[in-house]
């Protein structure tokens, strides 16, 4: 009997202990509390905590030079896709000049995003290298989630398209290195494009071109502007560079919205006209109806489509001007993933080699191959490369004049609340007046709060 | 006095016995559901955002912000609706799928069926939903290349305002009846077959005998199976978000979709743990009203 009670004792006791082993809280981790105005305390401050590494790492830097690895593992979030693959092409020569292994998480953008964020609150983090999307860069520095790389003797070289370099700053430290050159370029099918007289992305010069090509396309029985309406984020970045072609902006320099002005609601108007001669559609199927001739023109990402001269579809530079000889605007939305190294990375040092070396001009230059988009110029105007890849030509005008998302904390947000409006107005559920009228009074209300 | 004293202590002995091995769930279920819910809670009357540093009281504010939401209030309105839908027609298509297979006499054939009508219900949602996606897509899909092959018109179907609902509505059909012709068809293998004869024998047509015996006999399985989809269909999500993302113009937002975007994806917990909790109270005044009907 004794015996009895004494395993049944241990034993509920190994359960209980089993179940709360996994329970521990961790040092950094802001546990909020329902009294009234009651701050968490963070063990560390992480900006202090990546100085103080900091200022190590650079003594250890100076004395042994170069930072090699001893055989530890890096883990690396990253943007699945052409993204990533680009980069796990890189590795296998990285882990062997820095004695270094390297374990790779694909994540969609939106599990990217999170995950990132929810680690940051660890004093010990699990990535030590992450893609970064341009609109994150606020919220990211605002919280300490970065490391600063200028901190561990890394800076951008004049090789890269400094407008893509913008957002990589906060005061005056450098946070990010922009890698894949994401931007926003039209894509077109050939065919259709040319039987609307247009023979060549050079002639596609205005917003007034695309509306022909896709009025043409429709009169044909095809569809004419496919757009993504599957996501508020979707409808939002591909109506962008209309916005830009008229002038007009989401914010102004005081970061307060401007969605409910004459520019917005002219490119609204204009937006209008050019889906109904289309539809929306998913990524796939858009790229799927550009390419197939279903539809005629889109806007897409360089990573989504390789043109060559057998391939039915092409894509240009949307050039930010309305009408054809009227002012033009730098109207190419940036969607460049930068790369970071999370401020609690357990290895810090070599993280930022990692960032070095998947920057370095060559190693960019041989990522090309496997679909690469580099922000440089030694890459993007290297003869070679445009013999075997014209459209890079491009891409480095689209990158030259392109123009980043909001760099504010509550893009999340900006974004859902006037994709949101949009959808609706793109629906007919509301008119333009109504849904903008709405749009801006709620982000007026998002940022003052 | 001695056995009195022995009797004592056995059942002592057993009773702290049986607390010992209690113990064990009650942590467990302490730990896994109480502690996150009662956080939840908590969480719920704060501006907790997870990359913020500080954690503010902000009392009824969140509650108050999800019910003089528009959008909130039509996420509501679109969960009922595919709640209402899907659980009816899971109902009925389960419903008519176990007196399908029970009416057949040939045990293999049965069996085959079984198995067969269980497939899309083993199949994880994602899968499923991407299938779908593939077979309705306006380019390669099957669905639109065979309408177009027999003259009938196409549509996008989940960029279209009509369609986009009603199609995720099919979908989680297709899905999830296979799993109430699970419990009904096991249900009816209870039903004496004594009733069925003497029904027959008493002129009885096919139609009476299902109204007036299956259907009272298997009535408190149907009562849980209505129960168990209202309560998976209310929290619908990986379907929603995987298809429509809520669009077109948020026809398709359900409650979970909803939080997704303005409070999960935005890191606000707070918000999102306001709108967590009154889900979890419309689902659990739902289940109550199921089960005292279930009861009576």
């Amino acid at each position: 009997m004794k015996m009895k009670k004494v395993t049944a004792l241990v034993l509920s006791g190994m359960l209980a202990a089993g179940v709360l082993a996994g329970c521990g809280s961790s040092d950094g981790a802001a546990a909020p509390a329902a009294s009234a105005d009651t701050q968490s305390a963070p063990a560390k401050a992480p900006a202090a905590a990546s100085t103080e590494a900091a200022a190590e790492s650079t003594s250890q830097a100076s004395e042994g030079g170069e930072v090699k690895g001893d055989g530890q593992t890096l883990t690396l979030a990253l943007r699945s896709g052409t993204y990533a693959d680009v980069i796990k092409d890189c590795l296998p020569d990285f882990e062997s000049k820095y004695n270094a292994k390297t374990e790779v998480l694909e994540l969609s953008e939106d599990d990217l995003h999170s995950k990132v964020a929810l680690d940051a609150s660890n004093s010990d983090g699990s990535y030590d290298l992450a893609m970064v999307d341009g609109s994150w860069m606020a919220e990211y520095t605002e919280n300490g989630v970065l490391l600063p790389l200028s901190d561990y003797g890394y800076e951008l070289d004049d090789d890269i398209i400094p407008a893509t370099t913008t957002i990589c700053y906060s005061d005056d430290k450098l946070y990010l290195a922009p890698y894949y050159g994401n931007v926003t370029v039209l894509l077109y099918n050939k065919q259709l494009a040319a039987d609307a007289d247009y023979d060549s992305g050079d002639k596609i010069a205005s917003l007034d071109d695309i509306k022909k090509i896709a009025d043409s396309a429709k009169a044909a029985g095809k569809k004419g502007f496919i757009y993504r309406g599957d996501t508020p984020n979707n409808t939002v970045v591909d109506f962008l560079p209309v916005l830009l072609s008229y002038g007009g902006w989401v914010i102004d320099e005081n970061n307060q919205p401007t969605v409910n002005t004459d520019e917005f609601k002219k490119a609204m108007d204009f937006y209008k006209e050019l889906v109904a001669t289309g539809e929306a559609q998913e990524k796939d199927d858009l790229i799927a109806s550009v390419d197939q001739g279903n539809g005629a023109l889109g806007v897409g990402w360089p990573g989504w489509y390789t043109p060559t001269a057998d391939t039915t579809a092409d894509y240009c530079a949307i050039t930010g001007a309305v009408e054809a000889g009227g002012e033009t605007h730098n109207a190419n939305v940036y969607g460049v993933w930068t790369l970071g190294v999370p401020a609690n990375s357990q290895n810090k040092e070599l993280a930022v080699e990692l960032v070095k070396y998947l920057m370095d001009k060559d190693v960019q230059l041989s990522t090309i191959d496997n679909g690469g988009v580099p922000c440089r110029y030694s890459s993007l105007q290297n003869a070679d490369v445009l013999a075997r890849y014209p459209q890079y030509k491009v891409v480095c005008q689209a990158l030259e004049g392109g123009v980043y998302r909001p760099v504010i904390s509550q893009w999340t947000d900006f974004y859902t609340i006037l994709g949101t409006e949009m959808g609706n107005i793109l629906n007919d559920q509301k008119t333009t007046e109504e849904g903008l009228a709405d749009a801006q009074s709620q982000l007026e209300e998002l940022m003052s709060e | 006095m001695k056995a009195e004293g022995r009797i004592t202590t056995a059942s002592g002995n057993r009773r702290r016995f049986a607390t010992a091995m209690a113990a064990p769930p009650f942590v467990i279920l302490a730990v896994m559901t109480a502690y996150p819910l009662i956080f939840t809670v908590l969480y719920s009357f704060t501006n907790f955002q997870l990359l913020r540093k500080t954690v503010k009281f902000v009392g009824l504010k969140n509650y108050i912000k999800l019910f003089t939401n528009e959008y909130f209030l039509q996420s509501i309105g679109v969960t009922v609706k595919f709640t209402v839908f899907a659980v009816l027609f899971e109902v009925a298509v389960g419903f008519i799928m176990a007196l399908f297979v029970e009416s057949i006499h040939r045990e293999r054939t049965a069996k085959i069926l079984r198995v067969l009508l269980l497939v899309p219900y083993l199949l994880p949602s994602v899968t499923v939903a991407l299938s779908w996606r593939m077979m309705l897509s306006p380019n390669y899909g099957i669905i639109n290349r065979t309408l177009e092959a027999l003259r009938l018109p196409v549509y996008n179907w989940f960029s279209d305002l009509h369609t986009a609902l009603p199609m995720l509505i099919l979908i989680d059909i297709w899905q999830n009846a296979p799993f109430v012709f699970l419990l009904l068809y096991a249900a009816m293998q209870s039903v004496p077959q004594s009733q069925y004869e003497a029904a027959r024998m008493d002129g009885a047509s096919y139609v009476q005998q299902v109204r007036f015996i299956t259907v009272p006999g298997i009535a408190p399985v149907l009562a849980l199976c209505a129960l168990l989809r209202t309560i998976d269909s209310f929290r619908i999500f990986d379907k929603v978000n995987l298809l429509t993302g809520g669009g077109p113009a948020n026809s398709t937002t359900t409650i979970t979709q909803y939080l997704y975007a303005y409070g999960i994806k935005n890191l606000k917990f707070g918000f999102g743990s306001a709108g967590a909790i009154i889900m979890t109270l419309i689902v659990l005044v739902l289940s109550c009203l199921y089960i005292k009907k279930a009861v009576k």
